[in-house]
């Protein structure tokens, strides 16, 4: 009972947090974090415990957006079947092109996933323009029927939704962490050769954390779908390709709650400066060359050792200590 | 296809090819001997072709701009060295590729406060054409599709005949025994980054009478010049010349035969090619540091 309620202590208080800072923060702009920070879990998974940097989150984000709106617009009415739709589509398209790229170095894979961003892009606005309605994209608003309990075709209903679902995923990468799965995951990063000699397959640990990160986004573009009610080719623009990297590393890569943090900075930063001094990529763009320079450890990186510090009143023990330092 | 659209369809894609090319080998030389990838060309790509808007604005010549473009981008290129990958050259790829990333959003501010956001045209220095088996083709291109291939031999020249030269080869293929013979290693870095960034100058500055000069033409282009990167293979100059003409000539004439393969079909390639050869068309598989 105790472990259980130290094992949830965390995450309940994060999350009780967010679920207060509804009350004085705008609610689009809580949906806006809440959603990104599961569009960014699965990066900041891919490049804090796997080692691999993806510059092509979008085309994930896509397919599920695209899973969504494909069922809402021509088959059905009910969002929840639309977003399972849309998680099944990340799942199979992750599932179709992992086997290839997770074969691929670091830097090729950055640049394969750009590629496949990219690829989407043309595919959507281009050449099926016919099914995908080109630049306009899918309208589905009005079509989307309410659903009893929760009604998710409210913005208000649909925080709840989305709070719950943020609570889940987090729930289930703090249970990656701790099993064996998640040790796996960090030793293919660290060393490949030696996870070789342990008996367990590089090629198969990195294939499935490829799938578990890559569906993870897509069900954070699903949830985009539903929430706006609308898909367009910009879902997968290149332009916004890197907006899911930066926002791990100013949150700290690889830490549970730093894409959290970094979803809540960087959407925030985006609102307040951009109405301040209209020039907000000056701004950051130098800070994410301040946070590399300085240590990469990012926002939550640097607060994380010394809320503990400060909570427990003693020194976090070496064990804890080493798996963090070997997370960043 | 009949040769009236055949004839400019090549020479079209000869000089993006040409363009791709002279960014790419300094991405390819940075990988290659200091094993970083410097999203920052871009960067220098986009500083090159404002300083040309700007010089030709106030100057009235076209040419002289381009050269300043590539002058700035070099001094450019040689401060961000000194003050920012000084400190990054001992870590990981991803590393300096994150933080060169940073540079480059940075910069596209940069220049958003100092030229806005209205995309700038720049006038095309000959408007003169030439007839080539019955077909009207602008000189210009074929001027841009020359320097592109005067650099080749220059840096062909240069890495083959002079001892810096020979010292930048012999560090892609060993750095520390580069160090060891008693060579400024720090010093042929910045040789070789400046090199790079004067040259993504250069291609700015020619392609910006081709196109409109704007803020985020740098990522526009980010796409394309990775892929050349990549289908060569990273490291190799010969092969970013033979992969900068193979996806010229697919983004041109692809543009024939279909509008929108013009974009998706390289990337196609590009997937083809890594999945059967995982290091490029010419890559060595090199080890990280």
């Amino acid at each position: 009972m105790m472990n259980a309620i130290r094992w949830w202590w965390g995450l309940l208080l994060a999350f009780s947090l967010l679920a207060a800072s509804w009350a004085f923060l705008p609610l689009p702009f809580v949906n806006e974090v809440v959603i990104f920070s599961i569009y960014t879990m699965g990066c900041s998974f891919l490049l804090g415990r796997v080692g691999f940097i993806s510059f092509g989150q979008p085309a994930y984000l896509a397919a599920g957006a695209y899973g969504t709106a494909f069922y809402l617009f021509y088959f059905g009415t009910d969002p929840y079947v639309g977003i399972l739709i849309g998680i099944l589509s990340g799942l199979a398209v992750s599932g179709i092109v992992g086997p290839l790229f997770v074969r691929l170095r670091s830097d090729y894979f950055a640049l394969v996933n750009l590629a496949l961003a990219v690829i989407f892009y043309y595919l959507m606005q281009k050449v099926l323009a016919d099914i995908t309605k080109g630049d306009n994209g899918l309208w589905f608003l009005t079509r989307m029927s309410s659903t009893p309990v929760l009604d998710i075709s409210t913005p208000s209903h649909f925080f709840v939704f989305a709070f719950l679902v943020a609570l889940a995923v987090w729930a289930f990468y703090k249970y990656l962490d701790d099993s064996i799965f998640g040790a796996c995951c960090l030793a293919t990063k660290i060393n490949e050769d030696k996870l070789e000699f342990l008996g367990y397959s590089n090629y198969s640990v990195r294939l499935l954390a490829f799938i578990i990160a890559n569906t993870t986004t897509a069900l954070a573009g699903a949830m985009y779908a539903v929430y706006l009610g609308f898909v367009s080719p910009e879902i997968t623009s290149p332009h916004r390709a890197p907006d899911p990297v930066v926002v791990t590393i100013l949150g700290g890569t690889g830490t549970l709650y730093g894409p959290l943090v970094g979803a809540f900075a960087y959407t925030g930063m985006k609102d307040v400066i951009s109405k301040l001094i209209g020039n907000w990529e000056l701004f950051i763009g130098f800070l994410l060359v301040f946070i590399m320079l300085a240590g990469e450890k990012g926002i939550w990186g640097t607060l994380q050792p010394r809320l503990e510090k400060l909570f427990s009143g003693r020194k976090v023990g070496t064990v804890a200590g080493d798996g963090a330092e070997a997370r960043r | 296809m009949d040769t009236q659209l055949l004839i400019p369809g090549v020479i079209f894609g000869l000089s993006i090819g040409s363009i791709f090319f002279l960014m790419a080998i300094g991405l390819s030389l940075c990988f290659g001997l200091m094993r970083i990838i410097s999203l920052d060309q871009l960067l220098y790509y986009s500083i090159g072709a404002y300083i040309t808007y700007s010089l030709t604005l106030t100057t009235g010549d076209v040419w002289l701009g381009i050269l300043g473009g590539c002058g700035v981008a070099g001094v450019a290129a040689l401060a961000v060295e000194r003050l920012i990958f000084r400190r990054i050259y001992e870590r990981e790829l991803t590393f300096s590729m994150i933080t060169s990333f940073g540079i480059l959003i940075g910069g596209i501010g940069v220049i958003k406060y100092f030229w806005g956001v209205v995309p700038r045209p720049v006038p095309i220095p000959m408007m003169t054409q030439l007839d080539i088996a019955g077909t009207e083709v602008p000189v210009y291109r074929l001027i841009v599709i020359a320097i592109a291939g005067l650099v080749y031999g220059g840096i062909w020249l240069f890495l083959n005949r002079t001892i810096i030269g020979k010292a930048i080869r012999a560090g892609i293929e060993n750095v520390e025994h580069v160090e060891g013979l008693g060579i400024n290693v720090a010093r042929l870095f910045t040789i070789t980054f400046v090199i790079a960034g004067a040259l993504s100058g250069l291609a700015g500055g020619l392609h910006a009478p081709l196109i409109m000069v704007e803020p985020s033409m740098g990522l526009e282009v980010l796409a394309f010049v990775f892929m050349v990167v990549i289908i060569g293979g990273l490291g190799s100059i010969k092969g970013t010349l033979v992969s900068a003409f193979i996806v010229g000539q697919v983004v041109s004439l692809g543009s024939l035969i279909y509008a929108p393969l013009a974009q998706m079909a390289p990337f196609a390639i590009m997937l083809l090619i890594l999945l059967i050869k995982p290091t490029g068309l010419y890559g060595s598989a090199l080890l990280k540091r």
